[in-house]
């Protein structure tokens, strides 16, 4: 099989000989890319089978465009699909139906059919109606495939099993047992305490739609990630040398039983993005050093092994003049940047929950000018533009006491897409 | 209903009117008719033919004598057109779907296959997080007539909740452990409490 290709970067390709310092290392993973050949299945289709449940919210507080969305973005999903997958939808307020059971994806029409009569009422059952979902995917357990829970809602779980931690607890616990959830929320009125880490450990990925008009383009990642899904329970343990530590990683990831990093999913063709800061002691110009060894678990979607990848990075030392004149790495730097503003995103959310809202500003300016100043040479690159757009736009509406909830969520996704999924452009 | 079709696993079907009859049982079991159409529901010899030359079903190379043995990928290959039709698709969009699938794939988008005992564990372990907890005992005998408390061997205390309501708890009683189980047990001691007022 062909393994992921592990690259390393500093910010200068050596390091200045004869002191000790700090060196940021840009780690990236790239799974090849999805041919229809490089697999030995028989039948291999390009991607594999997907066995999903959607569990749309329909309670009272969807009516209007985001129902609309929702339903349209169900439907969508369904024109994606392929008659080999397998889809049931499962609604819920305070009552859960089952939609449609789960089913080979031929009869597309029917099922849009059905999809378009959903409409809003009541409250919301969320962990039922998630449990609900999960059994349709769980009875039809696509060994190679992908079994996967999509919820999505508008709102707070009030009805039946509430609490978060126990609710978060079951998603792993699903997930460990083969089906995967993924979360969708809609607006600035659902808790994204609860949703983030749903998805986070429940191996999927969660979504934040501002406006109802994302819905679909979410949809659409969405499920070009789980047909692109090269390995799933991906770990990486990163192991200093002899005369070097780790500072920091910037990235944010639950640890693993044996302490190694908790990767998500990877996706075939799709580079992850990791940081790490390393403390590494004097050495002499001309020298060679092995500065990490990186193990990097995984079990790739179509087998049932778990594969291992082991890489060593090794770095030369030079005097301070030649590092000097060497070319810099704008793609370190930004990366770097982007990992340390969604550490100010989220103390930026702190300091907004403790109700001190001009520390919020303050931090989230400083991430500003910080950006501007570490990404000058590069400023008109799209993605340094749309962090620092980003970053004003939030740090603006910090005033606004009606934008609380809704600056809170951009705020959390924003780090949790740049700390966890490793996707630092998005 | 659907088992109908698994049996036929391994079977053979010699000449196209044995064929015809075995599929033709097995389309109206599975109710594979098409609602208002203009396609034949029952697949006749003729249809078959034709089916045969459209190269939705494959032509099958084991003969006896004459006559064609068609065997259990050509009646999955069949029903699972008659399924597609039913459901108003293209013969083009068919032929596409069903050319060069393995049984097994067949069974699939026919769904016959499973729930296959498909007892997994992620479906006990959701199976678990909605049923009440399974110590607890039945709503019925949850609240004992107050003579029997007396002829039990162990103690019981009771507790007041709120002027008008107490708890008897016996004195091996051992409160929930989970939060999961209060809520349901909080649950059935409401439902009690609710059947006694009507």
């Amino acid at each position: 099989m062909e393994y992921p290709k592990v690259e390393f970067f500093t910010t200068r390709a050596k390091l200045e000989a004869g002191r000790e310092q700090t060196v940021d290392v840009l780690i990236r993973i790239t799974p090849p890319a999805l041919s229809l050949d490089h697999r030995t299945r028989p039948n291999w289709k390009g991607r594999p089978d997907l066995n999903l449940s959607l569990v749309m919210d329909r309670s009272g507080s969807m009516e209007g465009e985001k129902m609309i969305r929702a339903r349209e973005a169900a439907m969508f999903c369904v024109d994606l699909m392929l008659p080999s997958d397998r889809l049931s939808v499962i609604t819920f307020d305070d009552r859960i139906e089952v939609l449609f059971p789960s089913e080979p994806v031929t009869n597309k029409q029917a099922m849009k059919d059905l999809i378009a009569r959903v409409t809003a009422r009541g409250s919301t059952a969320l962990h039922e109606a998630w449990v609900r979902g999960g059994l349709t995917v769980s009875e039809r357990m696509v060994d190679q495939g992908i079994n996967r829970v999509v919820l999505i809602t508008d709102g707070l779980a009030n009805v039946g099993v509430t609490s978060t931690d126990e609710i978060v607890t079951q998603s792993m616990g699903l997930f460990q047992r083969g089906v995967s959830t993924s979360t969708i929320g809609i607006g600035a009125d659902f808790n994204e305490d609860l949703l983030m880490p749903m998805a986070q450990s429940g191996g999927g990925n969660a979504w934040h739609v501002v406006e109802p008009d994302d819905m679909q383009h979410i949809f659409q990642t969405e499920l070009e990630g789980l047909i692109a899904q090269f390995a799933h329970t991906v770990s990486l343990s990163l192991i200093p040398a002899d005369g070097v530590r780790i500072v920091d990683v910037l990235n944010d990831f639950d640890l693993t039983k044996t302490g190694r990093y908790r990767l998500p999913n990877l996706q075939a063709g799709s580079p992850f993005d990791i940081v790490a800061q390393l403390r590494v002691g004097a050495e002499e110009a001309g020298s060679q050093m092995r500065l990490l060894d990186l193990r990097l678990g995984f079990t790739p979607q179509d087998a049932k092994q778990a594969e291992v990848l082991k890489q060593a990075h090794t770095i030369e030392f030079a005097s301070a003049t030649v590092v000097e004149n060497s070319p810099v790495n704008d793609e370190v730097i930004k990366a770097v940047q982007f990992l340390m503003n969604a550490c100010a995103r989220n103390e930026a959310m702190k300091r907004m929950d403790a109700g001190d809202y001009a520390g919020a500003e303050a931090v989230l300016g400083s991430a500003l000018s910080a950006t501007q100043a570490a990404c000058a040479s590069f400023a008109a690159m799209p993605a340094v533009m749309e962090e620092c757009a980003s970053l004003q736009e939030t740090s603006m509406s910090l005033k606004d006491r009606l934008k609380d909830k809704m600056n809170r969520k951009k705020l959390a996704y924003a780090a949790y897409t740049r700390q966890t999924t490793g996707k630092l452009d998005q | 209903m659907t088992r109908g079709v698994l049996k036929e696993k391994g079977g053979k079907y010699v000449g196209l009117p044995e064929f015809a009859r075995v599929s033709g049982q097995l389309v109206s079991e599975l109710q594979l008719e098409q609602q208002r159409g203009t396609v034949t529901s029952v697949p006749d010899e003729r249809t078959i033919r034709y089916y045969l030359a459209e190269g939705l079903i494959q032509t099958p190379e084991e003969k006896q004598g004459t006559a064609s043995v068609f065997n259990y990928l050509n009646l999955l290959q069949l029903l699972t057109v008659k399924k597609l039709q039913a459901e108003h698709l293209p013969i083009r969009k068919i032929r596409e779907l069903v050319a060069g699938k393995s049984e097994q794939e067949l069974e699939t988008l026919l769904g016959v296959r499973g729930p296959s005992g498909k007892n997994t564990e992620a479906k006990r372990y959701l199976e678990s997080l909605l049923a009440p907890a399974p110590s607890a005992p039945p709503i019925e005998t949850a609240a004992a007539p107050p003579q029997q408390l007396d002829a039990s061997p162990h103690s019981w205390q009771r507790v007041e909740i709120e002027p008008g309501l107490e708890l008897h708890v016996r004195s091996d009683y051992a409160p929930p452990a989970t939060t999961g189980k209060t809520r349901s047990l909080l649950e059935r001691a409401i439902h009690r409490l609710r059947r006694l007022r009507d």
